[in-house]
């Protein structure tokens, strides 16, 4: 029996002794109360709503404990000694609680549910818009997966926390002292005798949590190392099959989650104490009230009535369900404001600097770029871009050409306004880019990236994302100037085909067209193509390259390339080498010069 | 659901003990008013304190019974969740393993995650709750009803009037419920996939300053799911108030008929105190409706999700041991057509060619032409739509799958390695390889020097914890993968584009002669021209196929190539 239930059905105990109640590394919220006046400040736009319900909350509690001391009134004062003038009247009282308790209980969760879900809607809101303006180097420094992560578990906990954990909180404080209060009235021995079940209660759940924490974090590891080998082998699935080791890895699988099924046996089988541990303990209250109540009704005169036994014994459970829900919730609670820290903690994070005055210009297109010096780290000790100075004409198209890491993406990301300069000065057509508004620089301009993303809507979505006021027409002259026009048409629903990887399998190239197409809705008249066709083979390259020469006429191009062939089309070059301009000219200038361009050409 | 709750059915046994222990703590709830009436009829009544002792003992004895049937409830119930969970979750994988390449890509390697983890998890508390609550607040129920009428049948009677009322009130609930929840969920989903794809397309949002147009998005979509789950939580939070007023409805009626019951003495004021504490007790049941609903909901959603994966097609095969040929296979490609499942577009259209044994192809083609759809073909990665494969003259369909794949070496675009040592990588190729043709296949892959210069040699840890490795080691390092493995066709997807000019001579001069047919996909004019022949693929057909002098001569896209790659180079290592 005892090893049963030291090691039952051959389950090995995973907690040393020293594991238990290890309170190390728990993810908790750093300033609570600090979270919490945050929280407070996006529901005060339901600050009368809350206030409403708190006063309600107290009726309904109010009213929850006068109903049983009433019931319990009508057995003592009336059933018991067998008067039963009047008693209509008490029932006729009875009635209208019960009416109203149910009414009060009925609006207050309507409220509250409104209010928090408004609430909720305007975090995540909040959140998503606040994440819209973020600079893009945010997004290099952390993983999708966390920022997924708050913007759905950590509202999602949240959520369900603020919905229920608010009303219950309030109604578990004022019916614990409410009760206590009434059954201390009605008889204080036996009111102290029902509490003694607190202490068990304590050391009964302190028991219990000091097991599940561990185990719990136990647990959320080897779910994590699980997720890591599923993702490896279905990744990797295509060598699985064709060196047919299907067996193998299932083996290796069933080793993993053998581990796993381990852990949550022991936090399922501790956790799962919780419920049976009240139980256990409103069995003995409601012995207490029952039957040790009985006892004293009996010796002791007039000190217990079988009124007060109906009425504690109602109380007993009352008082017990707040106290278990309190338990049971505070963890709840705590993760919730953990991760309600953690949401604020992204919408504290500065978005971008945007100090410019000039709005609502066409800009002409004319470059300068006067002695800019850039690194991505400050403790970085060679910085990215050193004191680079160049000027593009407007309608001039440059090609910027260099190594991996030679400063091709940091020039371009540096016109944007991705990032700004440490020292020198950016213009655009003679005035310091800092001074237009941000809007300014992105409505004149476009961009061709390396990977074609496309959203999961139709193809005519897709390209209107690149002018929202884009007519039918001018997205239709627009995929025709992008040579797009005639493979769109060949699909099902022309412009309305649905982009769906599942479905419509659209080449790397055709993508890339519509990218093009995009680009030539938004009319800019600075344009970026990026690495567009490195992803690309030559072959399709030599389709996109007329599009794209299309695209470039009478705009500023800055193209960046490692590729050598794509790049002979246009004005000049730049040939950078670590932050350094090394050589700069038209095609055959550098030919001539006979440098690091002329030895890549003839390679 | 029935496929997914079938796995519980090996722990039957297991589960039901764990119900009748849940029956037994049951049995004591629902005996204890008896008790209450005990005590006030028997004992306080009737002025018996040996009376009053025997009720408070025997509350006493049926508590401490009550405590440990829970505890072992709570044993039998873990149990037999995680048995069942790990059972499904073992059952997917295996199923997954099975799956074609086709298939795998309709589920997402996120989702399948998912189902795998969290959604097991989700049937898994089902189960758990299924042997604990799920039952018991019904039972708690129906249990009280019929106690009231042990009790004392008139007040039973009185009692239960209403409950018919309550009945219909929350079947209703539970049928918008589901409906409303199940709603939710896919909400929830939506913006997720929102949020997913927002965050991809981070560069491209902000350099077309769409920043707005996505909030407003955003905000649509985020606004659906605050309407709906305030009607949803408003739904299941009118559940509690109507039923407190039908059972507190329901106790006036009994308080106000035991005034007359109590005056003629029919009844005892303990029976009237046990009825009274009857009724909180349904109470405590049909309390715990809405949050079963919310519940069922959430893991029907879950079972469903993996339904999907474990009825999803997949092929099984017998795994032996298969004799190694020694020399290269013969392929034939019979005016081979293929689509992929779920599209319209033929991806290859009326292929038709041979490679002799030990030949040397390389094919050629823009991205999507449909070149690794070709190879893949060979290793039934996917079946052919119409027209017929062979190899070594005979129906790959008609081979034993695995004795198929066991002749090919195949090398993907993308290397991949798997968690482990190198040389554990290296051991998927033949599980039984000795040392040394593991170190002659790094050898001839140009990785083995490389190797040597790890500090653990080749115990390094590779894959998703191990050292990071360049592109050009972890593609040689599958190239070398294959070789163990003395493959009769040897299949490169462009895998050694990241090797440099010298690197990838050594290594075509390595392997030039092991006896092995050889296809090898590749985008450089270099490689076509030592093959033995060239196949140029263009959208899905054939363009041309020859030696480089010929397609020189006759293909006018082949020298369109030729001409892109002579101007230039460029700046990759």
């Amino acid at each position: 029996m005892i090893n049963f239930l030291r090691e039952p059905f051959g389950q090995k105990r995973i907690l040393n002794k020293e594991d238990i109640g290890n309170k190390k590394n728990k993810r908790r919220a750093n300033d609570i109360t600090g979270t919490l006046k945050r929280l407070w400040k996006f529901m005060r736009g339901e600050k009368n709503v809350i206030i409403f319900i708190i006063c309600i909350v107290v009726i309904t509690s109010l009213l929850g404990i006068l109903g049983p001391y009433l019931v319990g009134q009508i057995i003592d004062k009336y059933f018991v000694p067998g008067l039963f003038e009047g008693v209509g009247k008490v029932l006729l009282l009875l009635l209208f609680i019960y009416v109203l308790h149910s009414l009060t209980t009925l609006t207050q969760s309507f409220l509250m549910v409104g209010a928090s879900q408004r609430t909720i809607f305007n975090m995540r809101y909040e959140l998503f818009n606040h994440m819209q303006y973020l600079p893009i180097d945010f997004y290099n420094r952390r993983q999708h997966g966390e920022l997924m992560s708050r913007m759905t578990n950590d509202i999602e906990t949240l959520s369900q926390t603020l919905n229920s954990s608010f009303i219950q909180f309030t109604t578990s404080i004022i019916t614990l002292i409410g009760t206590i209060s009434v059954m201390l009235y009605l008889s204080p021995i036996l009111t102290v005798l029902t509490i003694t079940i607190i202490p068990l209660l304590v050391v009964g759940i302190k028991f219990i949590t000091n097991r599940t924490g561990p185990l719990y974090k136990i647990r959320q590891k080897t779910t994590g190392e699980l997720n890591a080998y599923i993702e490896e082998v279905i990744s990797g699935q295509e060598i699985v099959k064709v060196f047919s080791q299907e067996e193998r890895v299932i083996k290796d699988f069933e080793v993993k989650t053998k581990n796993l099924r381990d852990v949550t046996f022991w936090a399922n089988l501790y956790s799962g104490m919780i419920p049976k541990l009240m139980n256990v303990l409103n069995n003995l209250s409601f012995t207490i009230v029952a039957g040790i109540g009985g006892l004293l009704a009996l010796t002791m005169d007039n000190v217990v009535t079988v009124g007060t036994i109906v009425v504690f014994a109602e109380y007993a459970r009352q008082f017990t369900r707040p106290l278990a829900d309190l338990a049971n919730q505070f963890n709840q609670v705590l993760s919730a404001i953990a991760g309600a820290e953690r949401v604020f903690q992204i919408i504290d994070t500065d978005v971008e600097k945007d100090h410019g005055l000039i709005e609502d210009t066409n800009l002409k297109g004319a470059i300068d770029f006067k002695n800019v010096t850039f690194s991505y780290n400050k403790d970085q000790h060679e910085p990215t871009i050193k004191d680079i100075s160049f000027s593009i004409k407007s309608g001039e198209s440059i090609a910027l050409i260099g190594a991996t890491g030679a400063g091709k993406t940091t020039i371009v990301q540096l016109l944007n306004r991705f990032y700004d300069v440490d020292q020198g000065v950016i213009e655009i057509d003679g005035i310091p880019i800092t001074e237009y508004k941000r809007d300014v620089l992105k409505d004149n301009s476009a961009f061709v990236l390396q990977d074609p993303f496309l959203f999961k809507t139709s193809i005519k979505e897709n390209i209107k994302f690149g002018n929202l006021d884009a007519t039918d027409e001018e997205i239709i002259e627009a995929a025709k100037r992008a040579n797009a026009h005639s493979f769109i048409m060949k699909l099902s629903d022309g412009y309305d085909t649905i982009i769906d990887e599942e479905h419509t399998s659209l080449s790397t190239g055709q993508k890339q067209l519509i990218s093009i197409a995009r680009a030539f809705v938004r009319n800019p008249s600075l344009l970026f193509l990026d690495e567009a066709t490195s992803s690309i083979d030559t072959i399709t390259e030599i389709e996109i390259q007329d599009a794209l020469e299309e695209l470039m006429k009478g705009r500023t191009s800055i193209i960046i390339a490692h590729r050598l062939n794509t790049v002979q089309a246009v004005d000049r070059l730049i040939v950078l080498e670590k932050g350094i301009i090394k050589e700069m000219g038209s095609h055959e200038e550098l030919l001539s010069h006979k440098g690091i361009y002329y030895k890549m050409v003839n390679g | 659901m029935k496929t997914v709750f079938r796995y519980a059915l090996k722990y039957k046994w297991i589960i039901i003990i764990g119900l009748v222990l849940m029956l037994v703590e049951l049995g004591v709830e629902l005996i204890q008013p008896l008790f209450i009436r005990g005590v006030i009829d028997e004992g306080i009544q009737q002025n018996s304190l040996e009376k009053a002792y025997l009720y408070l003992f025997l509350m006493l004895g049926a508590s401490a019974v009550s405590f440990i049937a829970g505890i072992f409830n709570t044993y039998f119930s873990s149990y037999a969740t995680n048995a069942f969970g790990n059972d499904l979750r073992n059952a997917i994988f295996r199923r997954i393993q099975g799956f074609s390449l086709g298939t795998l890509a309709k589920f997402n390697s996120s989702t399948l995650i998912t189902r795998l983890t969290q959604d097991v998890l989700m049937s898994e508390n089902l189960v758990f709750m299924g042997m604990r609550i799920l039952l018991r607040a019904p039972l708690m129920v129906i249990g009280s009803l019929i106690m009231s009428f042990v009790v004392n049948v008139k007040l039973g009677f009185y009692l239960t009037m209403l409950t018919p009322l309550l009945f219909v009130f929350l079947l209703i609930t539970a049928r918008y419920g589901t409906k409303i929840f199940s709603r939710i969920q896919r909400r929830l989903d939506g913006i997720n996939r929102f949020i997913q794809e927002n965050l991809s397309a981070m560069t491209l949002i902000k350099v077309n300053n769409r920043m707005e147009y996505e909030s407003n998005r955003f905000s649509k979509i985020a606004g659906d799911l605050r309407d709906d789950m305030i009607f949803g939580l408003r739904l299941m939070e009118s559940i509690l108030p109507v039923l407190l007023l039908i059972m507190n409805g329901s106790l006036l009626i009994v308080l106000f008929v035991a005034r007359d019951l109590l005056e003629s003495s029919s009844i005892q004021v303990g029976e009237l105190v046990a009825i009274i504490n009857y009724a909180l007790r349904m109470q405590g049941g049909f309390s715990m409706f809405s949050w079963l609903i919310i519940a069922a909901t959430r893991a029907k959603a879950s079972a469903d999700r993996i339904e999907e994966v474990l009825q999803a097609p997949i092929t099984q095969y017998e795994y032996d041991e298969f004799e190694k040929t020694k020399t290269g296979s013969s392929v034939e490609f019979k005016d081979v057509s293929f689509k992929y499942p779920n599209d319209t577009l033929k991806v290859l259209k009326n292929i038709s060619f041979k490679i002799e044994k030990n030949e040397n192809l390389v094919i050629m083609g823009a991205t999507g032409s449909g070149k690794s759809t070709l190879v893949n073909l060979i290793p039934r990665m996917y079946d052919a739509t119409e027209g017929q494969i062979l190899v070594d003259d005979k129906d790959i369909r008609e081979w034993n799958i695995a004795e198929l794949r066991e002749k090919v070496g195949y090398v993907p675009q993308s290397a991949i390695l798997f968690t482990g040592s190198i040389y554990e990588n290296m051991l998927w190729g033949d599980r039984e390889a000795h040392e040394e043709s593991i170190y002659d296949s790094t050898i001839k892959a140009q990785i083995h020097e490389s190797i040597l210069e790890f500090d653990d040699q080749y115990d390094t840890q590779v894959g998703q914890r191990g050292v990071q490795l360049s592109g050009g080691q972890k593609q040689r390092l599958s190239i070398a993968r294959a070789l163990v493995k003395r493959p009769a066709i040897l299949i490169l997807d462009d895998s050694t584009s990241a090797l440099d000019v010298s690197t990838e001579t050594s290594l075509w001069d390595a392997i030039k002669d092991i006896e092995v047919t050889r296809i090898v996909i590749s985008q450089k004019i270099s490689t076509a021209q030592a093959a033995d022949r060239i196949l140029l693929l263009d959208e899905g057909e054939i363009s041309a196929i020859g030696t480089h002098e010929k397609l020189l001569r006759e293909s006018e896209l082949y020298n369109k190539i030729v001409e892109s790659q002579s101007r230039g180079g460029s700046f990759d290592d």
